[in-house]
């Protein structure tokens, strides 16, 4: 069985040999340098791609909006009226629209009441 | 801490933490120096901070520690454990071959002692590979490496006491061979 001082040992070894092919601390700050850099700049192209992406989808959207919405001067199916109605129209169809009176004549509506002009 | 005060802490660790991330990557050389990059740059800019609660040592080694984790983590799902095993399998190769540029006697001796180490340590579970190396690699007290691998002391001394044993164990049938 091995002592602890033998494991010491040969951790020593393994730690000077790590220590001789160890890259130097000015190297490795260096290149974390240049990461960060990098990480800057994919973080900013990644932002303006973003934005971009959501200015097109954005613009497409509202497009696509619009072309489903009715254009303005496009009447309300409520007040609309087909051209032909007119022919629709029968004599006399004034006398159907209201209520006649008790007593009254249908042809006081008919003919029209004699001007004051003779008396 | 301002920057160049964590700067000049960060050029005072630096042998003891590739060391240490040597450790945590499995004795991968660029995966530790990809590791110690990513720990300056989280370090340098803020996203850990130094509380004073433990050594910077310690505390730097903690984070080492959850960086390559995550690192290994990231790697595991982009796939590259397989083709970093194929890696492994062609360098095994190259060892094997005959080198022309031999070294004496004495030095393939230190460095297949060296390489019986890594060997032992590769085969010990995690815990107790890490415990070893920072109780007889980085010279830290069991108690220190309990808070860089953040478990309890008792757990620490358990890996300890296993760990060394089965390392003692290891080295001691590779000697006899």
């Amino acid at each position: 069985m091995m002592d602890d001082s033998e494991i010491r040992q040969r951790f020593a070894q393994l730690r000077e040999a790590d220590q001789e092919s160890a890259p130097s601390f000015a190297q490795t700050y260096v290149r974390t340098r240049a990461r960060r850099s990098l990480r800057a700049t994919r973080r900013v192209r990644a932002l303006v791609i973003a934005t971009a992406a959501a200015v097109v989808i954005a613009a497409i959207g509202l497009a696509y909006a619009r072309s489903l919405s009715p254009p303005a001067a496009t009447p309300e199916i409520a007040t609309w009226r087909a051209p032909s109605d007119v022919l629709l129209r029968i004599p006399g169809s004034e006398l159907l629209g209201e209520m006649p009176a008790l007593g009254a004549s249908v042809l006081d509506t008919m003919i029209p009441k004699p001007s004051n002009r003779g008396i | 801490m301002d920057e160049v005060e964590l700067k000049l802490q960060l050029e005072r660790a630096h042998a003891d933490c590739f060391g240490w991330a040597m450790a945590c990557c499995g004795r991968d050389r660029d995966d530790a120096e990809e590791v110690l990059q990513t720990v300056y740059l989280t370090v340098l800019d803020g996203r850990a901070r130094y509380d004073g609660r433990s050594t910077f040592r310690t505390w730097l080694f903690g984070v080492i520690r959850r960086t390559a984790a995550s690192e290994r983590r990231k790697a595991w799902l982009r796939g590259l454990l397989l083709e970093r095993e194929v890696g492994i399998e062609k360098r095994g190769a190259g060892i094997l071959a005959p080198n022309p540029f031999a070294p004496p006697d004495a030095e393939v001796e230190h460095e297949s002692r060296r390489d019986g180490l890594s060997h032992a340590l590769g085969r010990l579970a995690e815990r107790q590979r890490e415990v070893l190396q920072l109780v007889f690699y980085h010279d830290l007290t069991v108690e220190e490496a309990a808070a860089v691998m953040h478990v309890s002391v008792g757990s620490a001394r358990t890996h300890y006491a296993r760990g060394k044993a089965n390392l003692a164990a290891m080295l001691g049938d590779a000697k006899e061979l």
